[in-house]
């Protein structure tokens, strides 16, 4: 039953997110643990997430916060000695992927699910072409020949914005800016439902990487793929996200459409992430920091994990770890003291 | 600090790294028993390891002789035993020259770029030779014996800590924190003693036990064709060269110090390897 | 308010291959005691470069310095070992700026030892402690190492060190851009808190425009070695002048919904620094490119009051 409220809300979201929607990716008490010198480390401790079709979900969250070993689960690619996924199931279009073998991994990687990692310096082959690792991942998944592949590769340079003259470049050649386009267009070339990008434009200047966000805002118009954006940056999360999940010791502790989370209620570490943030359109004399710094994932706080740096901590945060809240349609806190929608010092 | 108040310096992470490999622990173990059987060999030995004895020549290893005795009569187990020292002695000094010497020229060349090739060109000369017949030109040059032995060893070792202090000199001089240092007012020599040697000691503690084991090995081979110890001194490579004419019947004269030979560099090479090892995700911070 | 520093025409070449690159091109401006001046720019501009030559960490090609009114161009070593402790820097990468094998005291206190300040082992560590209350470090991390620490502790060390000889001067290179988010913000409450108690003089170096802001009072606009524009804070943000300062504003993603998204996007990548010749060096991404561009070298001029640029078309793209 969907009251007239909760349609309201859905309508008002850049995505029309309904109950009866297709999951495309559907993450259920995913745990995996790291063995560091003889500690263990929860890097995600029981993350449920889900993601539809053509979906852009920001993955936001500190360093240490477990993002990237999440994204590297997905694909079954986290570090087997010291890692390993202990619970849990990844569900794309209904299969769980942590069932499958590599050899039946490997259908996916590339193809249906792509992924773009965080360093664009090493993330290309230096002794290939940048044509000829395109056209690799062509021939990897489709029975094509090699001219077919080297033109579908030229197609894909040109829909990223590189002249497909520069086939036979190396990627030496090129700037970073160029690097990661050419990183993308590889990630694109199967035209996979799932792109997973890590970080993808944090080591690039802010006006390449404004070039890259608007590269990625055109494609997402353009073809079908659904996006897992992993980042620190809020601001980019604004610039090309639908929906925004927020993480912190290997949690999620919120989770919504971009307006919910951005201007919705508020779990307390979101709140003081905004309010850390020095803003361009507004004059503060002293920016409001977060005490503390993030918990040792060794030693992870019982209850709350971001008790001990809360502000609104009280005898329930220490004891017991909260369960989501939906108090608006589609946005989840996990927190016992869900702080009104306000960031302080703007709106 | 740790739990336990003792200062968390990157030396405790490294041991704690490190102990965690047992055949590196092994290997230090057998190294620390060595040690301990070369400084404690006189009490251990039952007999004088020189003492001739013709009634007992060439008896096979029995309850009152362990390895045997040689073709004079005497008790090998006891040789062996104080060979132990020669084996030691030898392979610790030689390579603590060796890096001595090697290290500074190395700081030196990656720290003064003008001295760079000067120093790097006379290291390829040394190093452009085989080092076998560089040490055997050296003693034959010098004299047939133990001291100029070791002479020609430090000196065919040094090249290698030389290249390889100046690899990790040369990495570590473009670290952030030698700039802060210099920004902070620090001399050169200040520099070089507190910021660069500390940091760039890693590879050259691993070279250290390799060269050990070079220089055991180096010895044994030259006193076998006895350019280095000479006899009576019960050094390894000596016992095998003298055992070698009654190889066929009384093969224990050769075995047995051969074995010593293996069983110390074998445990050498296992304590290098788990030092990399320890030492290498320092690195990678 | 008094001039502390002043920079004349600063040029730092390096001899390449391929030629010279101008990493920093006849550079001048002033900064006044007390105040911040933020030196903007992105990956290439010698921002970074700038800031090591006037701390003479690298030796500039030409140009002069002048120091609390004492021209420091090319001072004696003894000279510079004193000037040094008036002239201090914070560093970028609170991981490679720290000597692993030194624990947070020994860090600390080590410009103490060199310059010989304390007269003895008490009066050494009282002060080394002092310094580390004053960044914001507890006691009980006399004895650790940067290993067992995370990087806003390790930036604090680094704070900690530059201000042990109690400078006049800070060069503050990046030294908040390779940390979390919620640790930025303390590092800058920090920075800012002691430089009203202490009365320090910044220059601090960033590509972040949105950190500049917040602890600039006034702002210069680095592009491949050249100044391209400088202000006060509040007028730059208000009102850029450059095409390059106008397009790095917009680049900044920011981080709120209600605000009116306005990208200018610049095509092309840099251009070379080496042998850059006697032509504007952003002409080649502008947007409002015109012949005169490739032909000179637009100069610096001040276009409105205190507010300075460097573009052959600047009146006409702003309509003054």
């Amino acid at each position: 039953m969907v009251s007239a409220m909760h349609l309201t809300l859905a309508l008002n979201n850049r995505e029309m997110v309904t109950q009866m929607d297709h999951d495309l990716l559907k993450i259920t008490n995913l745990e995996v643990l790291y063995s560091v010198d003889d500690d263990l480390v929860r890097a995600v401790n029981s993350v449920s997430l889900k993601l539809q079709d053509k979906e852009t979900l920001g993955l936001v969250g500190e360093t240490g916060a477990g993002k990237t070993t999440l994204a590297l689960s997905i694909l079954g690619i986290v570090p087997n000695p010291p890692g390993k996924v202990v619970a849990g199931s990844v569900e794309y279009e209904g299969i769980d992927l942590l069932k499958l073998s590599d050899r039946q991994l490997r259908r996916y990687r590339g193809k249906e699910i792509a992924m773009i990692f965080q360093d664009p310096m090493t993330s290309l082959n230096p002794v290939l072409t940048v044509g000829d690792q395109i056209s690799e991942v062509i021939r990897l998944h489709n029975k094509v020949s090699q001219s077919d592949a080297s033109s579908q590769a030229k197609n894909m340079l040109e829909l990223v914005g590189i002249q497909s003259s520069r086939y036979g470049d190396y990627p030496h050649e090129f700037s970073g800016g160029m690097k990661q386009r050419v990183i993308i267009a590889i990630a694109l070339a199967c035209n996979p439902k799932l792109l997973i990008a890590d970080e993808p434009t944090t080591a690039l200047d802010v006006t390449i990487q404004m070039q890259i966000l608007d590269l990625m805002n055109k494609l997402k118009k353009e073809r079908d793929s659904a996006m897992l954006l992993i980042t620190h940056d809020l601001g980019v999360v604004a610039e090309v996200c639908d929906s925004v999940a927020i993480m912190y010791a290997g949690e999620i502790i919120e989770q919504g459409s971009l307006k919910d989370v951005f201007e919705g209620e508020s779990h307390p570490y979101k709140l003081g992430l905004f309010n850390s943030l020095p803003d361009i359109d507004s004059d503060v004399e002293r920016l409001e920091s977060i005490p503390g710094i993030a918990p040792d994932p060794t030693k992870l706080p019982k209850g709350c994990k971001f008790h001990p740096r809360c502000k609104y901590c009280t005898e329930v945060c220490v004891s017991i770890n909260p369960e989501f809240i939906e108090r608006t349609f589609g946005h989840f806190i996990k927190c016992w003291h869900i702080q009104p929608p306000n960031r302080g010092n703007t709106v | 600090m740790n739990s336990d108040g003792k200062k968390n310096t990157p030396l405790r992470e490294v041991w704690k790294r490190f102990k965690r490999n047992k055949l590196a622990l092994g290997g230090l173990i057998v190294l620390v028993f060595l040690i301990v059987v070369g400084v404690f060999a006189p009490y251990i030995t039952p007999y004088d390891y020189a003492a001739q004895d013709y009634t007992s020549r060439l008896i096979y290893p029995n309850a009152q002789h362990w390895f045997g005795t040689d073709n004079f009569g005497r008790d090998i187990f006891s040789r062996v035993i104080f060979g132990t020292r020669y084996t030691l002695f030898i392979g610790l000094v030689c390579t603590t020259a060796a890096a001595l010497v090697g290290c500074a020229l190395g700081l030196f060349a990656a720290f003064f770029s003008k001295l760079d090739n000067v120093i790097m060109r006379l290291m390829d000369v040394l190093i452009g030779m085989p080092a076998m017949l560089l040490c055997i030109s050296i003693v034959a040059a010098l004299g047939s014996n133990m001291r100029n032995m070791m002479i020609a060893l430090s000196v065919t070792a040094m090249p290698n800590f030389a290249r390889v202090m100046r690899a990790q000199v040369l990495t570590v001089r473009d670290q952030e924190f030698i700039e802060a240092a210099r920004s902070i007012g620090a001399s050169n020599s200040r520099i070089m003693i507190k910021h660069i040697v500390p940091n760039s000691l890693a590879p050259v503690i691993v070279q250290f036990t390799l060269g050990v084991v070079n220089a055991i090995l180096m010895s044994a081979s030259l006193s076998f064709v006895g350019m280095g110890v000479q006899p009576p001194n019960p050094e390894w490579g000596l016992l095998i060269s003298a055992g070698r004419a009654y190889l066929r019947s009384e093969w224990y004269m050769c075995i047995l110090p051969g074995l010593a030979i293996v069983i110390t560099t074998f445990a050498l090479n296992l304590l290098g390897d788990g030092l990399r090892d320890a030492l290498d995700p320092r690195l990678k911070q | 308010m008094s001039v502390l520093l002043e920079v004349n025409e600063l040029k730092k070449y390096f001899p390449t291959a391929s030629g010279m690159l101008h990493a920093v091109d006849k550079i001048s401006f002033k900064v006044e005691s007390g105040k911040t001046l933020g030196v903007v720019g992105e990956s290439g501009c010698g921002k970074s470069t700038l800031g090591r030559v006037v701390l003479h960490l690298l030796s500039a090609t030409s140009g002069q310095i002048v120091f609390d009114g004492e021209d420091i161009s090319k001072p004696s070593s003894a000279r510079l070992h004193e000037l040094r402790r008036n002239m201090q820097m914070v560093f970028q990468d609170p991981f490679s700026s720290l000597n692993p094998r030194q624990s947070v005291s020994e860090i600390i206190g080590e410009p103490l030892l060199i310059y010989n300040v304390c007269k003895n082992k008490e009066e050494y560590r009282e002060r080394v402690l002092e310094l580390m209350e004053t960044v914001g470090l507890a006691q009980r991390y006399e004895n650790t190492y940067p290993h067992e620490l995370d990087g806003g502790r390790r930036q604090r060390i680094g704070i900690g060190r530059a201000l042990a000889l109690n400078p006049k001067f800070v060069v503050c290179d990046e030294p908040v851009s390779a940390l979390d988010v919620s640790i930025q913000a303390q590092i800058l409450n920090l920075m800012q808190d002691l430089q009203e108690a202490r009365g320090l003089t910044y220059i601090f170096i960033t590509h972040n425009l949105s950190v500049v802001k917040h602890i600039s009072d006034d702002i210069m606009v680095m592009y491949l070695g050249e100044m391209v524009e400088k202000s006060n804070t509040k007028e730059l943000f208000a009102t850029q002048l450059h095409p390059y300062a106008k397009a790095l504003l917009s680049s900044i993603p920011r981080a709120r919904l209600d605000v009116k998204r306005d990208h200018i996007l610049l095509r092309g990548e840099l251009s070379s620094p080496v042998e850059p010749g006697d032509v504007c060096r952003f002409a080649q991404r502008c947007n409002y490119r015109k012949e005169i561009c490739t032909q000179n070298a637009p100069r610096l001029e001040e276009v409105l009051p205190g507010h300075f640029a460097a573009c052959h078309r600047v009146r006409e793209i702003n309509g003054l």
